[in-house]
């Protein structure tokens, strides 16, 4: 295995000016050579921080941070704050821990230390998501991300509480196209790698009320593309039996200021889903969808 | 909240009309921008089979006399500036980023914002230099009596020649990418199946128009000035001896 600086001495003159300097470090055991883009508050400026950590098996990125915390000095043996994080289900299902690894937006959690080791074998570098706005170190704010879901309405409302009877039944062959949709964790990486989705940070004016800078924040979020998740989950509610009956309010939001047009196609999103769901997929479909409406609404006037 | 398919107070006309703006970009790409382009190059084309046929295309083109600057107004020029001023703003609006994701879709998304500008840039400089319009800059070269011999000295010069080489090469890819994205847009392909597939009828089609562009600029590089200059006298001379029944003909005032 490459990525373990005792050991890259070994493999060549061809890389070897990094190499040496790993070299020199004379390091016995094993180690690993992090870079964090840190940021001690909102609106604050950035700056690097390295840190060396014990190489372990079968690490994470996670794990990295621990041992970070664990530590709490850096490379060169300053005392720091430990670096923040977020993290929560560490499997891949709640989302939270999405940032920017080896200049890659994924999930820290499933990132494995051997694997980015193999992409770059001198350090791992670590940054917070670059569209939404830092709350500390790898911390960040994505409540754009879940502004857009409630912006299409990605859930199927309910009118009371009393036994409305079996749904409506699914086929096999909607429930297999539906599926895959219904696995996004709100993670956000399809919105940091498109090229269309550009950052929002609302600063709080001094004579706002913090009310004030919410209805601020709202309308900038509305304004601006809502990204490629809420178009997939709008598309997986209009699909489904019941969902469907909101089918119009979906497509009225989809085609408002920030929708489906905003996409440019690059198609980065379905590059990078950690859930591999067929991004642009639902965006043809609910580009085909709001056609089809547009034209209706066009002629029924 | 209010409900959530409400519009935010206080956005710009283009904002409200986003979808309908943007959608009628993306259509006028292909009718009538990209229409002409293919019709454009495929003229030009003809000059593959000599001056006289290129000729002809060109006395048929101007047969439309006073209606021409109307349909080139209109289904051209005007279409032109809107598709290329929303363009600008979707341009300004994108933040490519195709270092840290280098994959197909993200190199062809910003080739074809980079091919946009180019072709901008490109066609507005083809105007000027031969065009009619563009006698007032020192340019409008080109004399529809005269259709060949004076195309062949304008583009003689070998810049001229790269230049325009890379204005068709960008404007043939601008057009052929553009359709693809505009099946996505519009949701003619939705499975990326579909869309492979899609892609690879674009890709003919690109390389078609693009042999048929890239022939004719060095069909049209290679006239025999002279010997052309000859033949489409012939031509003239003989509409004029025609012109006499056939009024819808050229006037020669067209060529000034
Ligand atoms: S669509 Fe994929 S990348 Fe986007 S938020 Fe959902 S799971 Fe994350
Ligand atoms: S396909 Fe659209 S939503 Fe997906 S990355 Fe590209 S521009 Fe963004
Ligand atoms: S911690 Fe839940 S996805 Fe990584």
């Amino acid at each position: 295995m490459i990525g373990v600086s005792t050991k890259n001495a070994a493999s060549g003159d061809a890389i070897s000016n990094k190499n040496q300097s790993a070299k020199d470090r004379k390091s016995t055991e094993r180690v690993v050579h992090v870079r964090v883009l840190r940021q001690d508050g909102p609106g604050q400026a950035s700056y690097w921080e390295r840190h060396e950590i014990p190489y372990e098996l079968n690490m994470n990125v996670i794990s990295i941070l621990q041992r970070i915390a664990q530590k709490s000095c850096t490379q060169d043996g300053r005392p720091v704050p430990p670096v923040a994080w977020d993290c929560n289900c560490l499997e891949e299902v709640c989302g939270s821990c999405t940032m920017v690894v080896n200049g890659r937006t994924r999930m820290a959690c499933t990132s494995l230390v051997d694997a980015l080791l193999v992409e770059d074998a001198q350090e791992i570098e670590l940054r917070p998501m670059s569209k939404f706005p830092v709350v500390r170190d790898l911390v960040v704010d994505r409540r754009r991300v879940f502004h857009a879901l409630k912006r299409v309405q990605a859930w199927i409302p309910i009118d009371g509480s009393f036994d409305q009877g079996p749904g409506p039944r699914i086929s096999p062959d909607e429930q297999q196209d539906a599926y895959p949709l219904s696995t996004c964790m709100s993670c956000g990486c399809c919105l940091e790698a498109c090229p269309q989705y550009t950052k929002i940070e609302i600063v709080k004016r001094p004579e706002e009320t913090v009310e004030e800078l919410g209805i601020r924040r709202e309308a900038a979020f509305h304004r601006e593309f809502m990204g490629a998740h809420a178009i997939s989950q709008a598309m997986l509610f209009n699909n489904h039996p019941t969902g469907r009956m909101n089918a119009e309010e979906r497509l009225s939001s989809l085609t408002s200021q920030g929708g489906i047009q905003m996409c440019g196609n690059a198609q980065n999103c379905v590059a990078v889903c950690p859930k591999s769901i067929p991004l642009t997929r639902s965006i043809a479909r609910a580009g085909r969808a709001a056609t089809v409406w547009a034209i209706k609404k066009l002629f029924d006037r | 909240m209010a409900a959530s398919t409400e519009q935010s107070q206080g956005s710009s006309f283009l904002g409200k009309h986003q979808f309908l703006v943007y959608r009628l970009f993306s259509l006028s790409g292909f009718i009538p921008v990209g229409a002409f382009v293919v019709v454009h190059l495929a003229t030009n084309a003809s000059i593959l089979a000599g001056p006289e046929a290129f000729q002809s295309r060109v006395d048929m083109i101007h047969g439309l006399g006073p209606l021409l600057p109307i349909v080139e107004w209109l289904f051209i020029f005007l279409p032109m500036i809107f598709h290329a001023s929303i363009g600008f703003v979707i341009i300004s609006g994108g933040l490519p980023n195709v270092g840290s994701y280098p994959y197909v879709g993200n190199v062809r998304y910003t080739l074809q914002r980079a091919t946009g500008m180019i072709a901008f840039a490109f066609i507005l400089w083809h105007i000027i230099q031969l065009h009619w319009m563009g006698a007032a800059l020192g340019g409008g070269a080109f004399d529809p009596h005269r259709a060949s011999s004076s195309a062949a000295t304008a583009i003689a010069p070998m810049l001229v020649g790269i230049l325009y080489a890379i204005g068709i090469v960008s404007v043939v890819f601008h057009f052929s990418n553009g359709l693809w994205t505009l099946g996505i847009t519009w949701g003619l392909w939705t499975s990326s199946a579909a869309m492979q597939r899609a892609s690879w009828a674009c890709l003919v089609i690109g390389l078609t128009l693009g042999t048929l562009g890239l022939g004719a600029l060095v069909a049209m590089r290679a006239v025999d000035v002279e010997q052309a200059k000859s033949i489409e006298e012939r031509m003239e001379q003989m509409h004029r001896d025609n012109s006499v029944e056939k009024t819808f003909l050229p006037t020669s005032k067209q060529g000034a």
